[in-house]
């Protein structure tokens, strides 16, 4: 990658002076430990959060997290706040899969009683919750709905039967963003979406059969009801085609209207428009859309998925949602900078959400804990269990990470190896994997991604969101 | 699938750190759409076995070279993703600086014959290359997957 100036802020932090590159209008600030820096530095991630620290309207820094990869137009794992009146909207600063994000369940199960169990529940889960690579998801969608849908998000989906009321209340912004238009989405991205509701795409996208390693933070743990050896599962999806076709509409569409508003760009995919021009508000309405599908795209993979429980334990096997946070996003939210409040529009491109106790959009149960924060890591590995803290507030509109981040591209880490012989690997190490395409497990094994340890340290001792639980994968589906 | 151009090497796909690219070449620039209309083809199913049961109209806009590109991309991927046609060849009908016209020659997926590679979201604008190199043409393209 090119030469980058990076000076180091303390052990967890790092910047990018704004005259480092011309058009720069913020510093950057990089959120990693020594190893990581070296890490990320191998790809172009820290090039691309220099190209958005030049959108106009940018409040703040642009923000990389640990976990940042090399992404398009944005890196992944980076955060970007614009002002609402007279900064821009990007849907690249979204991305293609609006409200990619991950919801963790709890079971009433424990490790005891799933492992000698586990082999007939992953295949029944496989069966029961579908990838949608090969063709059409479960749910029904009659003509009409799916405005419907596009407006309720989860709700929608419990209202028709794929969940429990209290499902749609443990999610992200009640599992429904307010400002949805229907009809700022077009036909296409409906046609290409509706049918692929409730199924878990492929690429990074799985569903994990995990229980609980360790509990860091008793307390946090207990307001979610979770303790060591627990078995929990965590699906991991988002708005499938109708997301991503909305994406590339607006992409399209910006790119042709830029030069009307003069903005240039030194990356066709930052393409981006004013938050409060036609072109800005229309994406805006039917992003929030998209993400509620996601919303109810989630919903409907937990609802099959509770089926495949009851079918292999029977009754006694309950799942509750503990919460759903996503990764790919754009919100007006408000925060204090440099002394003044101001409302911003928060770009979250792979990034999650991470308000701290006492924030009035977090549910009562966590109310006094802070907002959960669940962060994926590879399919050997762990995943973890965070709380978001008042740092995060002050120094990343209430962001963290949202992964490990890729190390490895997907050719590098498939290079001489077998996937029936990686899969009887992590066979051997209590991991069942089911993949719709041996591509799939070995592209996602876990050495193409970076130590999710080591990127969960720099979040707490940076004071961004505490630790609460590790877990520990025991089966994987993957699309 | 058939390069009727007769081009020697069609397509490759290249590394990405998350997602994955391809660098096409043709020996005119409808040569080099047609070859990144297939090498995107490929990357989605199994290729090996399509017929041309199906004409379906694509067309395109763009500002430049690039955008059209990217735009004529998107359009074949919302004929695969979203009307699950399986395409084995294209033809170009009409291709200048901002338009383009071409027919899809292909069949509904079956999921046995065109067994799904991976869900590709979308044709983007990074690192994006189209040029002109001696006596053919070449494309750098990266898809999300």
């Amino acid at each position: 990658m090119p030469d980058v100036r990076l000076e180091p802020i303390d052990a967890y932090r790092y910047r990018i002076p704004r005259d480092a590159a011309a058009g720069m209008r913020t510093d950057v600030i990089v959120y990693a430990s020594a190893l990581l820096i070296e890490q990320i530095q191998k790809d172009q991630s820290l090039t691309q959060a220099m190209n958005v620290a030049t959108l106009p309207g940018i409040v703040g820094p642009s923000l990389a997290m640990p976990d940042i990869h090399q992404g398009y137009g944005f890196p992944i794992g980076g955060v970007a706040a614009t002002d609402v009146d007279y900064g821009v909207v990007s849907p690249g600063g979204v991305g293609f899969d609006i409200n990619c994000g991950v919801r963790l369940v709890r079971s009433t199960l424990t490790e005891a009683d799933v492992r000698p169990r586990l082999k007939d529940l992953i295949n029944q889960i496989f069966r029961d919750v579908p990838c949608g690579t090969g063709g059409e998801g479960r749910v029904k969608v009659k003509r009409g709905e799916i405005d419907d849908a596009l407006r309720k998000g989860a709700r929608w989906m419990v209202e028709n039967g794929y969940g429990d009321a209290r499902d749609a209340e443990f999610a992200e912004a009640g599992g429904a963003l307010d400002g949805a238009i229907p009809n700022k989405v077009s036909d296409r991205a409906k046609e290409r979406g509706t049918p692929q509701l409730g199924t878990l795409g492929s690429g990074n996208h799985f569903l994990e059969v995990q229980y609980v390693e360790e509990v860091h933070d008793r307390r946090a743990a207990a307001a979610m009801r979770l303790e060591q050896g627990q078995v929990v599962v965590l699906i991991h999806s988002g708005s499938r085609g109708l997301g991503h076709q909305i994406c590339t509409d607006y992409v399209a569409l910006m790119n042709k209207v830029m030069p009307n508003y003069k903005i240039t760009l030194p990356d066709r995919q930052l393409a981006c428009a004013p938050t409060r021009s036609p072109e800005g508000e229309s994406y805006l309405g039917a992003m929030a859309a998209a993400a509620n599908f996601a919303w109810a795209n989630r919903q409907g993979i937990l609802h099959f998925l509770r089926g495949a429980f009851r079918r292999v334990f029977s009754e006694d096997a309950r799942l509750e949602l503990i919460y759903d946070v996503c990764h790919n996003i754009a919100k007006r939210e408000t925060y204090e900078v440099d002394g003044v409040r101001r409302e911003v529009l928060v770009h979250r491109k792979g990034a999650t959400r991470a308000f701290p106790p006492e924030h009035r959009e977090i549910p009562s149960d966590y109310r006094t804990i802070g907002q959960p924060v669940f962060i994926p890591g590879s399919m050997g590995t762990a995943s973890w269990v965070l709380v978001g803290q008042q740092r995060a507030m002050q120094e990343t509109f209430g962001s963290v990470c949202h992964g490990a981040g890729r190390l490895l591209s997907r050719t590098a880490v498939r290079k001489g190896k077998d996937a029936r012989q990686e899969q009887r690997k992590l066979e051997a190490s209590g991991i069942l994997v089911r993949s719709e395409s041996r591509d799939g497990i070995l592209e996602e094994l876990p050495e193409a991604y970076k130590n999710v340890d080591e990127v969960i340290e720099v979040v707490h001792q940076a004071g961004l969101a505490k630790k609460v639980a590790r877990l520990r994968p025991m089966g994987v589906i993957k699309g | 699938m058939s390069y009727e151009d007769g081009s020697p090497l069609s397509f490759e796909f290249l590394d990405h750190p998350a997602d994955i690219g391809f660098r096409a070449y043709g020996p005119s620039l409808p040569g080099l759409f047609i070859n990144c209309a297939c090498a995107l083809v490929s990357l989605v199913h199994d290729v090996s076995d399509i017929t041309s049961a199906q004409r379906i109209p694509i067309a395109a806009e763009g500002s430049d070279y690039e955008s059209l590109l990217v735009n004529f991309l998107n359009e074949v991927l919302y004929y695969i993703d979203g009307k699950r046609l399986a395409f084995g060849d294209f033809t170009i009908q009409e291709l200048d600086d901002v338009h383009i016209n071409c027919i899809g020659l292909g069949e509904p997926r079956d999921n046995e014959r065109h067994r799904s590679k991976v869900v590709v979201k979308a044709v983007t604008y990074h690192q994006l290359r189209i040029a002109r190199e001696g006596d053919h043409w070449i494309a750098e393209v990266y898809v999300d997957i």
